[in-house]
């Protein structure tokens, strides 16, 4: 009966890797290793345990905001948007070197503010962003790479729903995860544009002139364009700062903006409102049965002991925070090739969520840290949803893609360095509006 | 030997948690570790409204959890919850010595027993402007939570405002709620002083966290083995007393020292609220039926 | 039979998305209401209830549009013959699982009733109420697999298997709304 834990670990990991594997669903695959555990290990009740732990973890008030985000992004994908924010960001970035390339990031990064999604961000800028660009004579190879790395921007400036999936897991606040994410996204925005612009110094014959000059109040005239969704952005923010609403109230108040720049655009029907409704369920329906098998899952083990004995384990190795950071990068790296963000979230966040406590990592800081890596996932081959969108969009195939975007993963991975150095770039801000107890 | 888990929601450097850390410890020793209880603190297994319910079907064996959390399934499990019935801790003691009886039973039905239960400290007033009488309590953002602290908030004519724990410091500090009910140790761990001015002390009820152990599997130990739980219990229970009465005046001298104004209540905001309390005892009387009768009689008689 | 069926998955898929709406509903009047004195007891009780009820209402009608995910890196290397076996098989396991599943999440719901268990907020409301829908959402999603695992066995194409989209802005369409990277 009483089996050691490093064996009963490698069972359960090959049980994992074998059902999930065999294409059964994310869900149930690790619902059964939760399964499998508790009847190798306990004799309490374990279809009650199940039964218990997912309602509880289901029936929640913070995880309301989750289809609320989705739902956002639903709405505002079938508004017109992306083409607004391509022309009114345009005439300001054609003086930099690079030029319209930087329509990507800044694009991305705005979008991002409104969107939870990395497809979905990459997807709606890229769908009018690549046929300009490459009208225009840009390189494509810079168009697509810089595309896939921004578009994973959906994921680092809030909202996002792999930071919500991640504080619901990690039992911390999805506002001070959200607030975390959104100096790192600005440094990963500078990142980019930085290598846009070295890229374009060191091969000024790839980058094609610039669009004939716009009079100043053209330019203006453009960039109302950007009014609405800034305007959503700050209505969202200022909701909250001014005590409207609480922090997952606010998601209700982004389907109530989002709702309205539809409707003023003209664009909600309703077929669209429908459509945003239907497609919003079905992707939180994914979503939460994931969370429940991850819930049931993560009471299995605590039965199992296995975390707190690898805490342990982690506490005697003496491990400095930046070592722990470093081996977990590789892991996640490894993974992130292989299957998607939330999976890889939910998959580790049991095991690897009391070791990194136990190390002294901060878990809001961890949870950015955790984000920048489902952010490379996106653009890693053989499985990476950005990569896949792009493939489409521009009909290379997906290494293609991947080689392009491979700058952008080295730069992530130096926003990961750089936020392991200075914690603070994630910190500061959450530590403002919560100071630490 | 004999695993146990031991469910528990609050964290596990709170009191309660550090409490049921050593009973464990103390149950090992005891029973040269013929049972083993591990305590899941944080609400890492169960969280608070799953507990009573897992440790009734055998999910787990042992599990701590705020009784009155349960006072719409009984209205027993709320009766240290009534606002202004025991308002301090000797009080409190004898409305446990009172009600115990009931409450057992109550859990007994359940497949339950009762090994101890320790209080929190009393329950206070945080509020941002000066409260003289309950007339200044009109018109207040009140945090409404429970049965109890949303009749207040009626009577008193507050704005009933429903925030979760978890979103509380948030909320003060944008304003969405301006004023609410809790214990010194509550307001300052989450530094309550940076929004809110001042704290209230009047002492309103003294909430308790019940740990009791599935039946079956406390009857399936050995003698000697019941005992060693029972006398550790015993233990836990007075260490846990102890604990918190010492714990409230330096949560309080904490308030005090980051600049919030600590105070008694006035004689005009104590008379009005114990006006209030009569009213919500008899309500709980009403809805308690003869039963609570008799254990407000038992507790009013000492 | 089919018809019927087909229309079970449907329509609890729409009562997700009514519950959705709800939540949202919800929200904004908590939200707005605190500015007029308006309050919803237990208004955060009522939000958490339609979420659980939408997660899993919406589970079949989910599953059946191919929008469940899975790692699909074996799966979608072999063909043909193999490929029947590998889908019987995922199917198989999960349909046992979610069967599983089913019956102790009703089993849940009828201890609930059983028990006279109460909600906990300012509210009293009895738990099996909102614990249907969790129930309920079980049984259909164990009903499409079923019915899934029936349809693959008579040698059919599995229904969640969705055609390749044929013009981009399709891709783009299908991607944007359904992954959740
Ligand atoms: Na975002
Ligand atoms: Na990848």
């Amino acid at each position: 009966m009483s089996l050691p834990l490093t064996d009963l670990a490698l069972i359960l990991l090959a049980a994992l890797v074998f059902i999930l594997g065999s294409g059964v669903w994310i869900a149930v695959a690790i619902g059964i290793v939760g399964y499998i555990a508790m009847m190798l290990t306990t004799s309490v009740p374990v279809g009650a345990v199940l039964a218990t732990t997912v309602w509880s973890s289901s029936a929640s008030w913070a995880l309301a905001a989750l289809p609320l985000f989705i739902w956002m992004g639903e709405i505002l994908f079938r508004t017109r948007l992306s083409e607004e924010m391509f022309r009114g960001l345009s005439p300001w970035l054609q003086w930099l070197p690079g030029r319209l390339v930087h329509v990507n990031v800044v694009g991305c990064g705005i979008f991002a503010a409104v969107s939870g999604s990395s497809a979905a961000t990459c997807a709606t800028i890229g769908k009018i962003a690549l046929p300009e660009l490459e009208k225009r004579g840009y390189d494509p190879g810079l168009s697509l790479g810089s595309l896939a790395g921004s578009g994973t921007l959906g994921l680092l400036i809030p909202p996002s729903i792999p930071m919500v999936v991640y504080a619901v897991t990690a039992n911390v606040s999805v506002l001070q995860v959200f607030l975390a994410g959104f100096l790192p996204g600005v440094l990963v925005m500078v990142l980019y544009s930085g290598y846009i612009i070295g890229w374009s110094l060191l091969n000024p014959s790839k980058v094609p002139p610039r669009d004939p000059p716009m009079p100043f109040k053209e330019k203006l005239r453009q960039s109302t364009k950007l009014i609405p969704c800034l305007t959503l952005i700050l209505a969202v923010f200022l909701a909250l700062v001014f005590g409207f609403a609480t922090a997952t109230e606010c998601a209700a108040w982004g389907v109530s903006g989002a709702l309205i720049l539809a409707w003023w655009s003209g664009t909600l029907t309703r077929k669209t409102f429908f459509e945003s409704v239907m497609s919003a369920t079905r992707l939180t329906c994914m979503i939460m049965f994931i969370l429940a098998g991850a819930a049931f899952a993560t009471a299995a083990m605590a039965y199992t002991g296995i975390p707190a004995a690898l805490a342990e384990w982690v506490k005697g190795q003496n491990l400095t925070p930046s070592m722990l950071a470093l081996y977990l990068s590789i892991m996640y790296i490894i993974l992130g090739c292989l299957i998607d963000g939330i999976s890889m979230i939910v998959l580790t966040a049991v095991v690897v969520l009391p070791m990194v406590q136990q190390a002294g990592l901060d878990l809001i800081w961890f949870g950015i840290y955790l984000i920048l890596h489902v952010e490379m996932a996106q653009i890693t081959p053989p499985v990476g949803f950005n990569l896949f969108v792009l493939q489409n969009m521009s009909g290379k195939d997906t290494m293609t893609v991947a080689r392009a975007a491979f700058p952008f993963f080295i730069l992530l991975l130096a926003a990961v360095f750089i936020i392991t150095e200075f914690p603070q770039i994630a910190l500061v801000l959450p530590q403002m509006a919560f100071p630490p107890r | 030997q004999t695993k146990w888990n031991l469910p528990a929601a609050y964290p596990a450097d709170n009191p309660h948690s550090v409490n049921l850390t050593m009973f464990a410890k103390d149950v090992a020793a005891a029973t040269g570790n013929k049972l083993e209880i591990t305590v899941h603190p944080g609400a890492s297994l169960f969280k608070a409204p799953d507990i009573k319910r897992a440790v009734q079907t055998g999910q787990a064996q042992v599990g701590e959890v705020l009784i009155s959390i349960h006072e719409n399934e009984d209205p027993v499990f709320g009766i240290d919850v009534v606002p202004f019935l025991a308002t301090s801790f000797s009080d409190a003691k004898k409305l446990w010595a009172a009600s115990k009886p009931a409450v057992e039973k109550k859990l007994a039905s359940q497949g339950l027993m009762v090994l101890f239960a320790v209080p929190w400290a009393p329950q206070g007033i945080y509020t941002k402007k000066d409260l003289n009488t309950v007339e200044d309590m009109k018109g207040l953002k009140w945090r409404a939570y429970n049965v109890g602290t949303a009749r207040i908030g009626e009577l008193v004519g507050a704005q009933s405002v429903t925030v979760q724990a978890a979103e509380l410091p948030q909320a003060l500090a944008t304003g969405v709620v301006n004023s609410f009910m809790s214990s010194g140790g509550t307001g300052y761990d989450s530094k309550v002083w940076e929004t809110l001015t001042n704290f209230y002390d009047v002492q309103a009820w003294l909430p308790k966290d019940i740990t009791f152990v599935n039946k079956a599997a406390f009857d399936a130990l050995d003698k000697p083995t019941q005992e060693a739980v029972l006398k550790a219990a015993a233990t836990a229970e007075d260490r846990g007393w102890k604990m918190w009465e010492e714990k409230t005046n330096w949560y309080l001298d904490q308030l005090k020292a980051k600049g919030m104004k600590v105070a008694p209540p006035s004689d005009a905001l104590k008379a009005g609220l114990k006006k209030l309390g009569e009213q919500l005892t008899a309500d709980w009387k009403k809805k308690a039926g003869a039963d609570g009768e008799a254990i407000i009689a038992a507790y009013e008689k000492k | 039979m089919r018809i019927a069926l087909d229309r079970l998955y449907l329509w609890s898929g729409y009562a997700a998305g009514f519950f959705m709406v709800a939540i949202f509903a919800i929200m904004m009047v908590m939200s707005l209401g605190r500015e007029f004195d308006i309050n919803i007891p237990a208004g955060d009780d009522f939000a958490s209830w339609c979420m659980a009820a939408m997660a899993f209402l919406g589970l079949a009608h989910t599953f059946k549009k191919g929008e469940m995910i899975r790692v699909g890196l074996v799966v979608e290397k072999v063909t043909g013959k193999k490929r029947w076996a590998v889908e019987v098989l995922a199917l198989g396991i999960s349909t046992v699982f979610t069967l599983y599943f089913a019956w102790f999440a009703c089993r849940m719901t009828y201890d609930s009733f059983r028990f006279h268990d109460m909600s906990t907020g300012v509210i009293s409301v009895p738990l099996w109420i909102p614990q249907l829908g969790y129930a309920a959402g079980l049984v259909i999603l164990s009903i499409a697999l079923l019915d899934e695992i029936v349809h693959v066995l008579r040698g059919n194409k599995p229904s969640y298997e969705k055609e390749p989209p044929t013009t981009p802005d399709e891709f783009v369409e299908r991607v944007a709304s359904g992954g959740a990277g």
